[in-house]
C-alpha cells in the first residue's frame, strides 16, 4: 500500500511539474520571450550565487560536525609524516578550490546577460597561460619530492630495517585473519607450499622440521609494543585481501603467491589514545551496550580493504599497542602450534564440519557470522 | 519508509551477496554502458559529421557493426542479473583472484556470471574499436574544404583524442579478461600462484594477480580519460557559444587534451600503489600522475577565463557547463591527495575514493552529457527542450551531487564496498552521514527522472524550431547550417566551405556577434 501511494505521489508531481514547465513556456511564448534568457539569466545567476554561499557554508558546517567523528591522532610514526604531507596538500588544494569557485561563479553572475553587455574579445595570452602552467608545475614538484621523500622513508630497504624489530606474520583469507607470531625466539619458522605439506590443519604449510617453527603460535588479535619497530609480513591464501590499520593511517596488500610487507613504529597505546579521547564529546557518549562513556573500550582495530567475497566486511580484528612488559605477558600466555600439530589429524575432522556449516548460511546475520569466523579461527589456532 | 525499503542492512531486502552484484554491475554499466557509450558514443555520431562538414561516417559498415556489438554486449550484461548464480560480483575492476576461478564456492558471482561479464566486455571492446577507427578516419580524411586540424572546434578535437585513447587501451583489456578467462576455463595460471582453498594447495603455479591489474589499469586509467575528455570537449564548446566569446587560448586547449591522453598512458599504476607493487616504480608514477594536474589546471584556468567579461546566456546547457567545471576542479583537487603514494597509502580503498572519483569522472561527466543533450537538443530532435524543468533539473541535481559525495571525504577512513560497517568500533559514527546521503541519493534520483520525462515530453511536444531560425544559439559551427529535418548526406546541395575557426564571438565585426565558420574573413579580420 505504501509502496503505491509513494508511486500515485511521484506521478502526481511529475504531471504538476510538466504542466508548470509547459504553461512557463506558453507565457513566454505569448510575451514574446521565447528564446530569451535575460530574464530568467537574473534568477539563475542569483541561484547561482545563493548555492555559493550555500556550498561554502555546507562544506564549514560538516566540518565541524565530522571533527569529533574523524580517527584520533596517528599511532603510528608513518602515519604522522603521511598526516604533514596530506595537510599540506589540503591547504593547497584548499586554497586554488575556494579561489576557482568563487571566481566562476562570481563571473557567472556579474557576467550574465544584460542589455548593452558586449562580450570582451579575448582570445589568448601568452603570459598569462605560462604563468598559469608554471604556478601548478611548481606546487606540483614540491609535492612530489615530498611526497616520493616520505615514500621510501615508508617501505625502506629490507636490510635497513630496525634490528629490534618485531616480525608478525599476517595471511588473509576468506573472511579471517591468521596472525602468526615467531614466539620467543623471534623467528618465524619456515613454510613448504607443497600438495603434501598444505592440509586442512596447516593451511599455512608451516614446515614443522624447522625447529624455528616449534615456538610459533596463532594470535586471534594483534599485540605490538609502544615505540618498538614492528614487522608484518603478508599474504594471502585465497584472494587478494588488504592489511588496513585505520589509526596507524597504513594499509597494504595481501597477496597469494606475492609476499608483501609493512613497517611502522606504533608510537600511541590503547591507553594513550582512550586518555585522548576523554576529551572528545563523541566519545563521551554513553555506549547503550555497557552503560559507559564510549571511551573506556576504546580499542584499535584490522579491516580488510580489498573486496574479498562476500564477508569482505567481516574481517574485523583487535589491535593492542601496549609496553614491553604486557606484551611479554600477553605472549607467554600463547600456546604454540607445534604443541597441538601431533593432534592434527583428530582436530581436523573436530573443526572441518563446523567451518562448513558456517559457510552455508551467511546472510542471516552477517556481523555475527564474522564474529563466529574470529572465534574459528582461534579454534583453529588453538586446536 | 521502512515497508518499502526494509531497515537497514540487517533484516532489510538486500543480502549481502546482492549487494556486491549490486556494486559490480553499477560501476560497469555507469562506467562502460553509460559514460563511455553515452559520451563517445552518441556525441562522437552526432556531431563529428556535423561539425567537420562531412555527408556521413567514413564507413556506415563499421558504424552498424560498432552499434550492433555495443547492443549485444548490453544484453548478456544485463542477462546476467537472471541467472542463477547472479551477475559477477567481484566489482567492476574484476580482480582476480576473487574473480580468477570459477568457483562459486569463493564468491557466488564468479560463476556464469563473471564469464558473461566477460563475454559482454569483449563484445564491448570490439564495439569500442570498431566506432572508434571509424572517428578517426571520419575526422582525417572528411574534413570540409578549409577545415584544417585547427579550425575544428574543441568537440571534435576532444573526440578525436577519445578515440585514440579507446583504440590504443581497449585492446590490454581484451587480453586481460581473455586471459582471465583461460585460467578461470582451462586452468591456466595467468594471474593465479599458491591459492589454497579449504587447506589444500590449488594446482596454479607461476601467476600474479598484479599482472592482471597492471593490464585492467592500463585501459582501466585512459578509461576515465575516454570518458571526461569528451565532456570537455561539449562543455568547450558550450562555454564559448553562451559566452558570446572565442574560448580562451584555442591552442592550448587543443595541446592540453594532447597532454592528458599522453600522460593517460604513462599513470596506470597510481591505482596500485598498495598492492605490493615495487615501491621504487609507485615513485615514477608519481611524478607522470601530479604532471597531469598542469593541462588540467590549464584547462580550468580556460575556462575560467572564457566566461569573465562575457554575456553570459544562462541556458540549462550552460548551467550544466558551469557546473561541469566546478565539479572537475573539486574532484581534480581530490586527485592530487591520491596521486601522491605516500597521502595514498591511508586513502586507498575509502570513502574518499569513491566521493574523489564519483566527482571527477562521474558527476562530471554526466554534467557534460546533460550539458550536450540541453545545447542540441534542438538539433536531434527539431524542438527545444523545456528549460524550465532544465533548471529545476539542475538545480536539484548539484545540490544533491555535492550533498551526496561532499560528505563522503569525511568518510576517509571508511573502506569502501562495506555492506556493513557498524561491526568495526572503528566507523560507528558515520550512520548519520550515511542516512544524509541516502536522503540526497533518492532525492537525486527523481531529478534525473524528470530529465528523462522532459525529454520524452519535449521531443513530441516541444516548442519546434523552425528553417528560417535554424541557429538558435547563435552559433559558428556548421551543424547549426544544416536543415532542420534529418536526411541522409546532411545538407543539401554542396558541402559548406571554410574560411575560420569556429570562435569569433564578439570580434567587432558585422551586426551579430557570431561569425559563422561559413563567411569568409574580411579585411582586417584576425585568423585564428
Amino acid at each position: 500500500m505504501a509502496t503505491l501511494i509513494t508511486i500515485a505521489v511521484l506521478i502526481l508531481l511529475y504531471i504538476v511539474l510538466i504542466q508548470v514547465g509547459k504553461t512557463v513556456e506558453k507565457v513566454r511564448e505569448l510575451r514574446g520571450e521565447s528564446g530569451d534568457y535575460e530574464k530568467s539569466g537574473n534568477i539563475n545567476a542569483t541561484l547561482m550565487m545563493v548555492f555559493l554561499v550555500l556550498f561554502f557554508a555546507g562544506i564549514v558546517y560538516s566540518a565541524i560536525y565530522m571533527w569529533p567523528k574523524l580517527l584520533p591522532a596517528s599511532a603510528s610514526d608513518h602515519g604522522l609524516k603521511i598526516e604533514a604531507l596530506f595537510n599540506l596538500t589540503l591547504l593547497l588544494t584548499g586554497i586554488v578550490f575556494i579561489i576557482t569557485h568563487i571566481l566562476l561563479f562570481w563571473f557567472t553572475y556579474i557576467y550574465r546577460q544584460q542589455k548593452g553587455r558586449k562580450a570582451y574579445f579575448f582570445a589568448h595570452n601568452s603570459t598569462l597561460e605560462l604563468v598559469w602552467s608554471a604556478i601548478p608545475a611548481v606546487t606540483m614538484a614540491i609535492l612530489v619530492v615530498w611526497g616520493i621523500k616520505v615514500w621510501f622513508e615508508i617501505f625502506p630497504n629490507h636490510d635497513d630495517l630496525p634490528k629490534n624489530r618485531i616480525v608478525i606474520e599476517a595471511t588473509g583469507k576468506q573472511f579471517n585473519w591468521l596472525i602468526r607470531y615467531p614466539g620467543k625466539d623471534g623467528v618465524l619458522g619456515r613454510r613448504l607450499i607443497t600438495k603434501e605439506n598444505v592440509s586442512p590443519t596447516n593451511e599455512l604449510g608451516i614446515d614443522f622440521s624447522d625447529p624455528a617453527s616449534h615456538d610459533d603460535f596463532f594470535a586471534s588479535e594483534i599485540h605490538m609494543v609502544k615505540d618498538r619497530p614492528v614487522e608484518f609480513l603478508l599474504g594471502a591464501l585465497d584472494v587478494l585481501h588488504s592489511f588496513y590499520l585505520p589509526h596507524m593511517r597504513l594499509k597494504m596488500d595481501c597477496v597469494p603467491g606475492v609476499p608483501t610487507g609493512l613497517s611502522f613504529t606504533p608510537i600511541r597505546s590503547n591507553d594513550d589514545t582512550r586518555d585522548l579521547l576523554k576529551e572528545n564529546p563523541d566519545w563521551q557518549k554513553i555506549d547503550p551496550e555497557t552503560n559507559e562513556p564510549r571511551w573506556k573500550n576504546f580499542k584499535y582495530e584490522l579491516a580488510c580493504a580489498e573486496l574479498c567475497g562476500k564477508s569482505h566486511y567481516g574481517m574485523q580484528m583487535n589491535v593492542f599497542v601496549e609496553s614491553q612488559k604486557e606484551y611479554d605477558a600477553w605472549m607467554n600466555a600463547q600456546k604454540p602450534i607445534y604443541a597441538g600439530a601431533a593432534k592434527a589429524d583428530t582436530a581436523a575432522t573436530a573443526v572441518t564440519p563446523e567451518t562448513m556449516e558456517m559457510g552455508k548460511d551467511s546472510t542471516v546475520a552477517p556481523a555475527k557470522e564474522a564474529g563466529n569466523a574470529v572465534e574459528a579461527s582461534t579454534a583453529n589456532a588453538k586446536h | 519508509m521502512e515497508s518499502i525499503l526494509g531497515n537497514g542492512p540487517e533484516g532489510g531486502k538486500l543480502t549481502n551477496e546482492f549487494y556486491y552484484s549490486l556494486v559490480t554491475m553499477h560501476g560497469t554499466i555507469l562506467v562502460f554502458f553509460v559514460l563511455t557509450a553515452g559520451l563517445s558514443g552518441t556525441f562522437a555520431n552526432l556531431l563529428i559529421p556535423y561539425q567537420i562538414g562531412a555527408r556521413d561516417m567514413a564507413s556506415g559498415f563499421l558504424n552498424m557493426l560498432s552499434y550492433w556489438f555495443f547492443f549485444t554486449s548490453g544484453v548478456v550484461m544485463l542477462a546476467s542479473l537472471f541467472i542463477q548464480t547472479g551477475p559477477a560480483s567481484g566489482g567492476w575492476t574484476m580482480y582476480p583472484p576473487v574473480n580468477g576461478m570459477s568457483n562459486v564456492a569463493v564468491n557466488q558471482g564468479s560463476g556464469l556470471g563473471t564469464d558473461l561479464w566477460i563475454f559482454s566486455m569483449a563484445l564491448f571492446i570490439v564495439s569500442s574499436l570498431l566506432g572508434g577507427l571509424n572517428y578517426i578516419a571520419t575526422i582525417l580524411n572528411l574534413r570540409t574544404k578549409g577545415m584544417s586540424m585547427f579550425k575544428m572546434p574543441l568537440t571534435v578535437w576532444a573526440l578525436l583524442f577519445t578515440a585514440i585513447l579507446g583504440v590504443l587501451g581497449f585492446p590490454a583489456l581484451l587480453a586481460a579478461v581473455v586471459l582471465m578467462e583461460f585460467d578461470r576455463l582451462l586452468d591456466t595460471s595467468f594471474y593465479l600462484s599458491n591459492i589454497v582453498l579449504n587447506g589444500q594447495l590449488m594446482d596454479y603455479k607461476g601467476g600474479s594477480p598484479i599482472l592482471y591489474q597492471h593490464l585492467f589499469w592500463f585501459l582501466g586509467h585512459p578509461e576515465v580519460y575516454i570518458i571526461i575528455v569528451p565532456a570537455m570537449g561539449l562543455v568547450s564548446e558550450i562555454l564559448s557559444v553562451n559566452s558570446r566569446k572565442p574560448i580562451f587560448g584555442y591552442r592550448a586547449m587543443v595541446i592540453a587534451i594532447g597532454v592528458i591522453v599522453c600522460l593517460g598512458f604513462l599513470v596506470w599504476a597510481h591505482h596500485m600503489f598498495v598492492t605490493g607493487m615495487n615501491p621504487f616504480i609507485g615513485s615514477i608514477f608519481v611524478l607522470f600522475t601530479l604532471l597531469i594536474a598542469v593541462p588540467s589546471a590549464v584547462k580550468v584556468f580556460n575556462w575560467i577565463t572564457t566566461i569573465w567579461r562575457g554575456n553570459l546566456r544562462l541556458t540549462p546547457a550552460m548551467l550544466f557547463a558551469i557546473g561541469f567545471v566546478s565539479m572537475f576542479i573539486s574532484g581534480g583537487l581530490t586527485g592530487i591527495f591520491l596521486g601522491n603514494s605516500t597521502v595514498d597509502i591511508p586513502l586507498h580503498d575509502t570513502y574518499f575514493v569513491v566521493a574523489h572519483f564519483h566527482i571527477v569522472m562521474g558527476v562530471a561527466a554526466f554534467f557534460g552529457m546533460f550539458a550536450g543533450v540541453y545545447h542540441w537538443f534542438p538539433k536531434m530532435f527539431g524542438r527545444f527542450i523545456n528549460d524550465t524543468l532544465g533548471y529545476i533539473h539542475f538545480f536539484v541535481t548539484i545540490v544533491c551531487a555535492y550533498a551526496i559525495f561532499f560528505p563522503m571525504h569525511f568518510m576517509l577512513s571508511l573502506p569502501r564496498r562495506y555492506y556493513i560497517y557498524t561491526n568495526f568500533q572503528t566507523f560507528q559514527g558515520l550512520e548519520d552521514i550515511s542516512k544524509f546521503i541516502s536522503v540526497f541519493a533518492i532525492i537525486s534520483f527523481l531529478a534525473q527522472l524528470l530529465f528523462v520525462v522532459n525529454i520524452i515530453y519535449s521531443a513530441f511536444k516541444g516548442r519546434e524550431m523552425t528553417n528560417d531560425a535554424r541557429n538558435p544559439w547563435g552559433s559558428n559551427t556548421l551543424e547549426w547550417t544544416t536543415p532542420v529535418e534529418h536526411f541522409h548526406g546532411n545538407w543539401h546541395g554542396e558541402l559548406p566551405e571554410v574560411h575560420r575557426w569556429p570562435y569569433d564571438y564578439s570580434n567587432g565585426f558585422g551586426k551579430e556577434d557570431f561569425r559563422p565558420q561559413t563567411l569568409p574573413l574580411e579585411p582586417g579580420e584576425e585568423a585564428h
